[in-house]
């Protein structure tokens, strides 16, 4: 499953869908509809909630435990933002998946706050920035340019 | 074609009130504007609120240049599509984003080819002018997709077992029973 919000953080995940080849993929947007080049493939729509209009979490909790619970996902992964960090720790406590999250190559300096907490929820936790690596952890394994 | 674009998320009135004014003054070039939740309504160029993806990539396709915030959407489509683009990066203290970060990123940005930054919008007409002049599209599309190197450890990775046991029947069926 990617569960990435549209925008800048979906078109990196474009660039990351042929890691998933041959995988059963299913995808989680905030979008209405699937980005057409994805073809045929089960699509999740998801309120897109930000620090601005937080009381619109609930909803969002609500579809994405929904989509969770029916695929049961093996992987979740996200470029980002809010929803894509609340879907890795739901899909973490409610089907046990592994969860990965990739933050956003514009965060040359600092990752984000939602990528911070993704520390929390995330078995690969992953910056496009060499020097914002650490030991413990986020790791940098590549970037998508 | 130029194409001036705001992204997705946020309005951007600045550089849309800076690119309505510099469309003022150059009757001859074609222009559409994405401007999202901007209060400001252009005058002299023509505008949408939001382009489905489709009607983005092809306005992208079809531009000499991309005017634009400096959010990655917008740049990685750019490349992709090897067209030009100037960047005003949105200012957290103006209540343009949720922090500084397009400063950074057009800090990085700025050495790439086809590539300009305007640090205010007062640098935009110049900007423009010079991309127009120097054609740097010529610096080519980048391909689709990320380098194999990062796409085989991320698949590699997902592709392992769950690092939990998944509890027979998922805790939904669990409490419900």
């Amino acid at each position: 499953m990617v569960a990435t919000s549209d925008g800048g953080h979906w078109v990196q995940m474009r660039r990351i869908l042929p890691a998933f080849a041959g995988f059963e993929l299913v995808c989680v947007g905030t979008e209405p509809r699937a980005d057409p080049d994805l073809g045929p493939v089960r699509y999740y729509p998801v309120r897109n909630v930000s620090r601005a209009n937080a009381h619109a979490l609930p909803v969002l909790v609500w579809q994405l435990a929904r989509a969770i619970r029916r695929e049961r996902p093996d992987a979740v992964v996200t470029t980002g933002a809010g929803p894509g960090l609340i879907a890795l720790a739901l899909a973490r406590h409610l089907a046990g998946s592994r969860t990965v999250w990739i933050d956003s190559i514009a965060n040359t300096e600092r990752m984000s706050l939602s990528g911070r907490m993704a520390g929390w929820v995330a078995d690969a936790w992953l910056v496009q920035w060499e020097h914002l690596a650490r030991p413990e952890g986020p790791h940098y394994w590549g970037a998508v340019l | 074609m130029i194409f001036v674009t705001i992204g997705s998320m946020f309005p951007f009135d600045r550089l849309i009130r800076a690119m309505d004014a510099w469309a003022a003054t150059s009757p001859g070039e074609e222009m559409l504007a994405q401007i999202g939740a901007g209060g400001f309504e252009p005058a002299h160029m023509p505008w949408v609120r939001k382009l489905d993806r489709e009607a983005y990539v092809r306005t992208v396709r079809g531009a000499r240049l991309l005017v634009a915030h400096a959010g990655m959407g917008t740049v990685i489509t750019a490349a992709e599509y090897g067209k030009p683009v100037v960047l005003l990066p949105r200012q957290g203290a103006l209540g343009e984003h949720n922090n500084d970060h397009q400063a950074d990123t057009a800090a990085w940005l700025r050495t790439r080819p086809g590539i300009r930054v305007a640090d205010a919008e007062g640098d935009l007409p110049a900007c423009i002018a010079a991309a127009l002049a120097g054609e740097d599209a010529a610096a080519g599309a980048i391909g689709a997709h990320a380098p194999q190197a990062f796409l085989d450890r991320i698949r590699a990775f997902v592709a392992g077992p769950r690092p939990r046991s998944d509890p027979p029947g998922g805790l939904s069926r669990r409490r419900r029973g």
